[in-house]
């Protein structure tokens, strides 16, 4: 896996932790009041913020499978031309 | 491959979240314009960009692992990097001393080659038919020449 791979994995867990953030803000900065009727503001947080987690685990669950898949062909190669040379 | 375009579509989706969390207050109305910013604006804003900032970061940087595998597997070629395949010629000044000649060279090489090509092929057709012309010529004047003897 590239160097950039890397940082693009570790931005996308950073999205991924984005997004509970803003699932958890309205009622730890507490603009919405456990009990009462969700405002829009707490309606659009909850939304963005469980889109946001939806959107980077996949990213990362279908990344993981991909470099896996990767990873799991290039040793195959490796242990034909092995094969082959001997 | 697949890899990079999954991370770089979800890095796509992530700045776009951004974007929207950035406008919310004010598309949404919970923002008044001109009135002091509430704390839900403050924590949508202020969470939107950066998300926004390392959201592009990440389509980059994924996006440029993507050129580098495609490099790799050699779909796409590196910029202003020589060809391996090409041996040089031997007499042929070094690379590095007039790079850019050579490359013009090998620019030129093929149309210069291909203008050759189809001037022999021009000449050759010219010939075919001079000689053609003169067939019918000598032919014509045989016919002349039998029919005076005959009469």
């Amino acid at each position: 896996m590239t160097s950039q791979a890397r940082i693009g994995l570790i931005v996308t867990a950073i999205g991924f932790f984005t997004g509970i953030w803003l699932f958890l803000a309205p009622f730890m900065v507490e603009y919405q009041k456990v009990g009462q009727d969700w405002t829009e503001a707490t309606k659009n947080d909850l939304w963005t913020g469980s889109a946001l987690i939806a959107i980077s685990a996949l990213t990362l669950i279908l990344f993981a499978a991909f470099a896996l898949r990767d990873a799991a062909r290039a040793v195959e190669q490796a242990s034909t031309t092995e094969a082959e040379e001997n | 491959m697949t890899k990079y375009v999954i991370g770089a579509t979800g890095a796509l989706l992530g700045a776009l979240i951004g974007t929207w969390l950035m406008l919310a207050p004010f598309a949404l109305a919970y923002q008044g314009s001109g009135a002091d910013w509430a704390d839900p604006t403050y924590v949508d804003f202020w969470t939107g960009l950066p998300l926004l900032v390392i959201s592009v970061a990440g389509l980059i940087l994924y996006a440029s692992g993507l050129v580098e595998e495609l490099r790799r597997r050699g779909i796409m070629r590196r910029p202003y990097a020589a060809s391996p395949g090409q041996p040089q010629a031997p007499g042929s000044p070094p690379e590095n001393a007039t790079g850019s000649e050579n490359s013009m060279e090998q620019v030129l090489l093929p149309l210069v080659t291909a203008m050759l090509k189809d001037m022999q092929e021009r000449d050759r057709e010219r010939d075919g038919a001079r000689e053609e012309t003169l067939d019918d010529v000598r032919q014509t004047r045989d016919a002349g020449d039998e029919g005076s003897v005959r009469k």
